[in-house]
């Protein structure tokens, strides 16, 4: 039996509870975690960017024979090492690149003389970003559309128990095997979506590729928003909401939705690294422009400021994207803002 | 009695799947009557035939033989990356978890960052610093990520077990805290953190496939994604080089997913 409150000091254990339940001052709380944000979205990209520079530098193999190939002249080899400082001391070198890095100058693209590496990766992040961008809306939407119809009272037990069935094969689905499957049967056979490489898909094929981006991410959306939303099924807020007349569609959609706001953000959230590896292997089978054919077209004509660019750029895509989701989980959950 | 039998029965069940797909893989590189890889163009995109059960594909290779050795190889890939995840990740999770504050959270961090980490960007970046990647620079890439959904697993069941009272009586027995580590601690997870072997193995089969799609396989070019690519290339002509590469990418992975079922307790 548990001894009465008040009758033994707080432990350290409750006493932090105690602090986070009624929290410090709201402002140096917001500014802690924007701060702590801040610094791990640094620490990612700087950790991402140092990785690549490591990985070309400290792999064996020459970087400048890797870009110019084996027979280039001693004279090309030599300009190419100083452009990229392969001639002076590695911690230089790396100091030299932070610089650019900070300084989003990381020098001149190899393969187009003239135009800094860093237009090109702007260039590039436009339709990737728009790709993404559309596949998470369409997902989320799609996602939380099934769970709250495999929630609420209008399909039968049966129907319920396919949807479930249905999200699960299609959240283990691999997007490399099914996307070039499902854009066969319904470009080249059924021609209802433009073929891939198809200069004028327009926004037909903006919104056929992120719809294959989306679709797995729908289902782990699903998934989650289904089981969430069934842990408050039982709330007593949502059995008052009915008795004051709601109809059950604005019981889930206004009163239940918002409480399990949290679980869909974190879950799209930690799909974001996969949305992005999948949208680069979308942008190669629908020949889309983006930041995924920039990093091979970089990797297969060994242009290295390019490709450093790139790699940071996804990086720094990635963080933004997950920063986002934290803001919208904050605004749209009360309980996230702490209390008094 | 009966119940245990039955339940011992369907954990070799769930082997099953792999064990059709590695069979089959076999079976098909002992009917092709060629290595992976020969390349005759007089026959190129040819329809399946009883000569040729899967038809062929780019430059006249034989699919029934290139699927059945990259099935082979992307499996022993898969199960050498999941295996070193595990024994990585097992011991790293359990630690911190048993070391407790400051290490705890940096390691569970960590583990969030890289689980959720673009590690396919991550895999292209690292690869392009090689000339052409073989299995070993693909499997490295990918071992460098795979150990953190392990770890977490095994964080998380540490946190239940380093209360237990036979960790405690170990400790008051005067054991140090590798031993306990060892001794108690990780015999106690390997059955949890097992499970988490199988979906290794099946994103790894996928990502060497994505891999290769994009253009970054293997040197030899016996990858299931290289199968996938000339199917999306003759989409129009020769859809069955589209549909055998498609199938093998599932059956595969889907076969891994299921074994690492066998593990669960």
């Amino acid at each position: 039996m548990p001894p009465p409150a008040g009758e033994v000091a707080p432990s350290g254990l409750e006493a932090r509870a105690r602090r986070r339940l009624h929290g410090t001052a709201p402002f140096t709380r917001a500014a802690r975690l924007l701060i702590a944000q801040a610094l791990e979205a640094l620490t990612v990209v700087v950790a991402l960017a140092s990785l690549v520079f490591f990985a070309l530098r400290l792999l064996p193999g020459d970087p400048a024979r890797l870009v110019l190939g084996d027979e280039a002249s001693a004279a090309d080899l030599a300009r190419v090492r100083a452009t990229l400082h392969l001639d002076q001391p590695l911690l230089t070198q790396y100091g030299h690149f932070l610089r650019g890095l900070a300084t989003l100058d990381l020098g001149d693209s190899f393969r187009r003389p003239g135009t800094s590496a860093m237009a090109r990766v702007g260039e590039a992040l436009v339709p990737t970003a728009q790709l993404a961008g559309v596949a998470v809306a369409l997902g989320a939407v799609a996602g939380i559309a099934a769970a709250v119809a495999a929630s609420g009272p209008w399909l039968s037990s049966r129907t319920r128990a396919w949807v479930e069935r249905v999200l699960v094969g299609l959240a283990a689905a691999p997007l490399v095997a099914f996307a070039p499957v499902v854009t066969w049967a319904l470009a080249a056979r059924a021609r209802l979506v433009p073929l891939p490489g198809d200069p004028d898909a327009g926004p037909a094929g903006l919104l056929f590729a992120s719809a294959m981006l989306g679709l797995p991410l729908a289902a782990h959306v699903g998934r989650i928003a289904r089981a969430s939303l069934q842990e408050v099924a039982r709330a007593p807020f949502l059995a008052v909401a009915s008795a004051k007349g709601a109809t059950p569609l604005r019981v889930w959609l206004v009163h239940a939705l918002p409480a399990v706001i949290g679980p869909i953000v974190t879950v799209v959230a930690t799909q974001l690294g996969a949305l992005l590896g999948g949208a680069v292997v979308l942008e190669r089978l629908f020949e889309r422009w983006g930041l995924g054919t920039l990093i091979l077209d970089a990797y297969a004509s060994r242009d290295l400021p390019v490709l450093e660019g790139a790699v940071v750029a996804a990086g720094l895509l990635f963080v933004v994207a997950q920063a986002l989701g934290t803001a919208v989980h904050v605004a749209l959950d009360p309980r996230t803002r702490g209390a008094s | 009695m009966t119940v245990r039998l039955a339940s011992s029965t369907k954990r070799w069940l769930e082997l099953v799947p792999l064990v059709v797909v590695l069979a089959a893989s076999a079976v098909g590189l002992a009917l092709a009557r060629e290595p992976a890889g020969r390349l005759d163009p007089a026959r190129a995109w040819c329809a399946p035939s009883a000569a040729r059960p899967l038809g062929c594909g780019e430059a006249g290779v034989d699919l029934l033989s290139l699927v059945s050795s990259a099935e082979l190889r992307a499996v022993a890939l898969a199960a050498a990356v999941a295996l070193v995840g595990f024994a990585v990740g097992t011991p790293l999770g359990a630690a911190a978890a048993l070391a407790r504050g400051r290490l705890e959270r940096a390691v569970e961090r960590a583990c969030d960052l890289v689980q959720a980490f673009p590690s396919f960007i991550l895999a292209l970046a690292v690869l392009s610093a090689v000339r052409a990647p073989s299995r070993v620079h693909i499997g490295a890439v990918f071992a460098l990520t795979a150990w953190a959904p392990f770890a977490r697993l095994a964080l998380a069941q540490t946190r239940v077990l380093r209360d237990a009272s036979f960790v405690e009586a170990a400790f008051a027995l005067g054991r140090a805290r590798g031993g306990v580590l060892l001794r108690h601690v990780v015999p106690n997870l390997l059955g949890v953190v097992a499970v988490q072997l199988g979906s290794t193995g099946a994103a790894i089969v996928v990502s060497e496939a994505a891999l290769a799609f994009v253009g970054l396989g293997p040197r030899d070019g016996v990858s299931l994604g290289g199968v996938l690519d000339q199917g999306v290339a003759a989409m129009l002509r020769a859809p069955h080089v589209l549909v055998v590469g498609a199938v093998a990418v599932f059956a595969t992975s889907a076969a891994m997913l299921v074994a690492g079922r066998a593990a669960e307790r």
